[in-house]
């Protein structure tokens, strides 16, 4: 039985991510060393989730049959908010089942909700022989709306009372979505992402003071 | 800074200073150091330029020259923070947290206010975990800049993971109460700091408090999810069962694939203890509301029983196999714990097969054309990896629908790769790597298939083949080529199996270096946490990152770590127990390899010969492809300082070479027996390690720990006379209090008090006929006793291996693996193989030797 699950849940599932990054060197040409993994897990913690075979005795460690690692852009080109899907796969075993779609959307209503995406984008390797296993492939970019998901701010008024659970928004818009993948595509190249530069700031070094 | 002659710098030369501290943060070695130089030709003993030097120096790989320039330095100048300093960071480099976090204190007590050094004096007490002075730092920071919302988070952290859930509230509050305007949803911070706020207050057991919190602050949270999964696990856990009910039904709504929403609601909603039928419908209306989810469908499967659970089992079977949905066995495996399940499932399947089958799907729509065409390859497909499987294996079942499939459609991947794993378990490595050589063949741009096609050439020991297999899929532009990239990319499974695979083939330099790979990507995942302590604070997502550190305290009780480790430990005793393997295989023509003691003098001299001669050969062709890289690579330029350590001994050379094996397996061994105490193996390894060293209060607390985990382990028996053994023994006597304790602790494993051979009797009578392994144990204490035994003894396991019919593949090697290490005659062994190949006529290890 697979359950798609946030990495972050309450209580956390931040313990899969070396089997999601064994997961996605089993699956995809395009790895990422733990560190990078870590980065996603601990600058956008809600947007990746994890899929894992549940069994009868729950362990620590459930083998990991999907995933999605997803980020936002941080510095947007055009200046919108959107979120980006950086990587995303299933077990060959276990494919078919609508895992990675459930993955995704799952993934693209945190952007919406936590992050207020306006879309979200992801690169697709074009499978041609050549260029396949290359360094710095083709790609196609391919974006999908998700204003539909946001949320407005919330009223100002504490006390005022919603009577609604938390978070049950937009169910019915929810639905035009899954599907309408292919808004644009348009041709992009992609390199490694390997690096997560972002960690240490420069003006943070040793002795700045000196 | 105090006066000491020399130290005094002219205005030029202090802006030359500054410039050596720019270039070294921006990394720009070379340039840092020529600037450096500049100063110290005029100002030879400035302790503080040395200082600098030394720090570019280390970050450039000259460790040992960094480290005497540093201590001159503070030669020079005992009074400068900046030469503590970096004498700290040196230390850090190295790992050595104690001497680095003693340095920094030195330098902040000579410049108390300095907030770099403060900083990482900080970041190193959290990460060595040292909470009373992480508090301590962080106040200090926090009264240095209060303005900073980030130094108040830390200064909870530290108290949170001390675990003073009081004080860690109280200063997020504090800080809370100085906020005067309203916040907007996209200040991410600010509710990431709420919500960790409520974190620590349900962890410290005040769920009530939590949940009012919570609803008070949770509805203007970004983190929407997040704070419905929270909120719905207090009520749970206040017992408050219709809000609980609620709260689940939306987690549900939002995703039925989740097995804690569907637990939590069973819980609220009292479902454990109704009529099976009862739950079953809650759980279809679920499903009715979603069309496209899998678990309302198939966790019903979990509870039900009987007829219930066979006319459940047929819809969900059905719906499945219809779509063709090729991980339909994937996902019912797991119910094969259950006898009855098992055979429920295999005789409707069977029924498909047979033709039996109802008209219409799920009772109402008829069946497609694409869905009787789906059916018929899903249904054989499901059958063969059925019969695969440990609780239901056919083999030769799974053989004959494998190839059932392959004639519906010879070019799948799928049906090759099911067909090779048949081959696996029946023991035919070789045949089962070719055929999913065969299935990679069907589909080049697959890494999925790519990967077990080079893990079966792993198993089938082909490292080489293995490698050039995994390579189409890596970025092979270092000199390092494949393995270099998956080095990089932590490829945790590829470095195990191939270890694993040189293990079995006494390849123990390249065994030992694998696992030395695999040992030191732990310790780089555990150093990847250093970066957060200060990453984590700007980006405000504390609840995450103290989910990390947790985490992180228990990196190693990964399998991933356990398999490797205790792989590790294994070569190691090998190595101990056989030096002569430190040469490479000693093949002595058995079909495998021996202890060299049972060889005769002359053999071993040719095997060492042969080893030697291997091993140079394996030589020169590192060494022929470390030149053509080279030569094909263009000079590297100057600028390029980050360059990467060349690695010296891609064979493993040094390592096996060890003079002290036993004391080098413990690296593996500590961290395997702290982290992964229920790990069966782990336990066994220790033993055996643990008794070479002549640990034996260790060695029995492993004893005592493999009897708990699988009482009637065969090999607990023979590891229960070994120490019985040792502490008789009357030349190398150990300590007497020694001995009375493991007399205590393992009485009634020991039995002392009945003679070795009756108790050696006892336990043959008690494990009669119990397992090939039993039988085994017995021989090896009997011979043991009585080595003139011996050939009597060999009858006794050929014979064991005839009447056990049911003996497991694993058993049998292991047995065969025996008789190897006792130098048994080839005639033993010969009888034995061919007893076993009546069990297993296809494995590999029992085929005739060819002399």
């Amino acid at each position: 039985m697979v359950d798609v699950i946030p990495v972050s849940s309450y209580p956390s599932h931040i313990t899969l991510l070396p089997s999601i990054q064994q997961c996605n060197l089993t699956n995809l040409p395009e790895n990422y060393f733990l560190k990078y993994y870590l980065y996603h897990a601990l600058t956008w913690p809600q947007l990746s989730f994890v899929a894992v075979v549940r069994t009868a005795k729950p362990t620590t460690y459930p083998k990991v049959v999907g995933y999605v690692l997803a980020k936002m852009e941080e510095d947007p080109r055009d200046g919108v908010q959107h979120g980006h899907i950086t990587s995303l796969s299933v077990m060959r075993t276990h494919r078919r089942l609508g895992i990675a779609e459930k993955l995704m959307r799952n993934s693209q209503r945190a952007m919406a909700e936590v992050f207020n995406a306006d879309y979200v984008s992801l690169h697709v390797l074009e499978k041609t022989e050549d260029k396949y296993y290359a360094d710095g492939e083709d790609a196609y970019a391919m974006k999908m709306d998700l204003k539909n998901m946001q949320i407005k701010d919330a009223p100002e008024a504490e006390d005022q009372d919603e009577g609604d659970a938390v978070g049950s928004a937009d169910k019915k818009e929810e639905k035009d979505t899954t599907n309408g993948v292919k808004e644009k595509m348009v041709k992009v190249r992609v390199g490694r992402q390997r690096g997560v530069a972002d960690l240490v700031e420069k003006n943070e070094g040793t002795g700045a003071s000196y | 800074m105090a006066q000491v002659p020399g130290q005094q710098l002219s205005s030029k030369d202090l802006g030359l200073f500054r410039q050596v501290v720019r270039h070294f943060e921006s990394k720009q070695y070379k340039k840092g150091l020529k600037t450096a130089e500049q100063v110290l030709k005029k100002n030879p003993n400035h302790a503080d330029t040395q200082a600098m030097k030394a720090l570019i120096l280390h970050s450039q790989g000259h460790t040992t020259e960094a480290f005497d320039l540093a201590k001159l330095a503070l030669k020079g100048n005992m009074k400068s923070h900046v030469c503590w300093h970096v004498y700290g960071l040196l230390w850090r480099g190295e790992k050595n947290f104690e001497e680095a976090s003693k340095a920094y204190k030195f330098a902040l007590r000579l410049e108390p206010d300095s907030q770099p050094i403060q900083r990482d004096l900080a970041y190193l007490q959290i990460q060595m975990r040292d909470y009373e002075g992480y508090i301590e730092s962080r106040r200090n920071m926090l009264q240095q800049k209060p303005g900073f919302r980030q130094n108040w988070t830390a200064l909870a952290i530290a108290h949170h993971l001390a675990g003073a859930y009081d004080e860690a509230e109280n200063v997020l509050t504090t800080y809370e109460d100085t906020i005067k305007t309203k916040l907007s949803r996209t200040d991410i911070e600010h509710w990431e700091a709420v919500l960790y706020k409520n974190y620590i207050i349900a962890e410290s057991g005040n769920v009530e408090k939590a949940l009012d919190h919570l609803e008070a602050v949770g509805k203007r949270s970004p983190d929407v999810l997040g704070v419905m999964e929270m909120r719905a696990d207090y009520l749970l856990r206040l017992d408050r069962k219709d809000e609980a009910e609620a709260a689940y039904s939306a987690l549900l709504d939002r995703n039925t694939e989740n097995s804690a929403y569907f637990d939590g609601w069973v819980k609220a909603k009292g479902l454990q203890d109704v009529e099976p039928s009862e739950a079953k419908q809650a759980y279809d209306e679920i499903a009715a509301k979603n069309s496209r989810s899998d678990l309302p469908r198939r966790r019903p499967l979990d509870f039900l029983s009987g007829d219930a659970f066979r006319e459940a089992a047929d819809a969900y079977l059905l719906r499945m196999l219809r779509r063709g949905v090729p991980s339909t066995f994937a996902n019912i495996k797991q119910l094969y714990g259950d006898a009855s399940k098992r055979k429920t499932v295999q005789e409707l399947v069977e029924g498909y097969e047979a033709g039996k089958v109802p008209a219409v799907a799920d009772g109402s729509e008829p069946v497609t054309e694409k869905e009787q065409e789906n059916f018929k390859w899903s249904v054989p497909y499901f059958l063969a990896q059925h019969y695969n499987f440990a609780a239901s294996r056919d083999l030769s079942k799974a053989l004959e629908y494998a190839d059932k499939c392959l004639a519906l459609d010879p070019n799948s991947v799928d049906f090759h790769a099911v067909k090779a794993r048949t081959y696996k378990y029946l023991g035919n490595i070789s045949k089962a790597a070719e055929l999913m050589a065969k299935a990679e063949e069907l589909d080049l741009k697959d890494r999925a298939i790519n990967t077990k096609c080079a893990k079966y050439k792993l198993r089938n020991n082909q490292n080489e083949q293995a490698l050039e297999m995994a390579g189409k899929f890596t970025q092979n532009k270092t000199s390092g080529g494949p393995l270099a990239d998956l080095l990089d990319m932590q490829c945790i499974w590829f470095l195990t199996e191939d270890g694993q695979a040189y293990l079995r083939q006494r390849k123990l330099g390249l065994a030992l270096k694998r696992f030395h790979q695999i040992l030191n990507i732990f310790d780089v995942w555990q150093d990847d946490q250093f970066d957060f302590h200060n990453f984590s604070l700007r980006k405000g997502m504390i609840r995450a990152y103290i989910d990390m550190l947790r985490w992180e305290d228990h990196l190693r009780d990964h399998p991933f770590f356990s398999r490797m480790a205790t792989s590790a430990v294994q070569a190691y005793i090998l190595l101990a127990d056989n030096p002569d393997l430190a040469l490479g295989p000693m093949l002595n023509g058995v079909n495998g390899t021996a202890a060299n003691g049972k060889m005769s003098e002359a053999d071993r001299k040719k095997a060492l010969k042969k080893a030697k001669k291997e091993q140079e050969k394996m030589e020169k062709a590192e060494a022929d492809k470390k030149a053509l890289a080279k030569a094909s690579k263009p000079v590297p330029k100057a600028e390029a300082d980050d360059v990467k350590k060349e690695d010296t001994d891609p064979l493993g050379k040094t390592l096996v070479e060890t003079k002290t094996p036993l004391d080098d397996a413990m690296k593996f061994l500590t961290p395997l027996l702290e982290f992964c105490p229920d790990v069966l193996d782990a336990q066994k390894v220790g033993f055996e390690l643990y008794m070479r060293r002549k640990k034996y209060l260790l060695a029995v607390k492993c004893l005592l720990k493999v009897r708990s985990l699988v009482p009637e382990d065969a090999d607990a028996h023979f590891y229960a006379y070994q120490l019985r053994t040792e502490l008789e023994n009357k030349e190398q006597k150990p300590d007497e209090k020694v001995v009375e304790l493991v007399k205590e602790l393992a009485k009634d494993v020991l039995q002392l008090d009945v003679p070795v051979n009756e108790w050696n009797e006892n336990f043959a009578k008690e494990n009669k006929d119990k397992s090939v392994r039993h039988a085994q144990a017995y021989v090896q204490v009997n011979d043991a006793i009585d080595p003139s035994s011996k050939a009597e003894n060999e009858k006794t396991i050929v014979s064991s291996v005839s009447s056990a019919k049911d003996a497991s593949l694993t058993d049998l090697t292991a047995g065969l693996e025996t008789l190897q290490i006792r130098g048994s005659s080839s005639d033993v062994v010969e009888s034995y193989k061919a007893e076993a190949r009546k069990t297993w006529p296809e494995a590999d290890v029992f085929a005739t030797t060819e002399s």
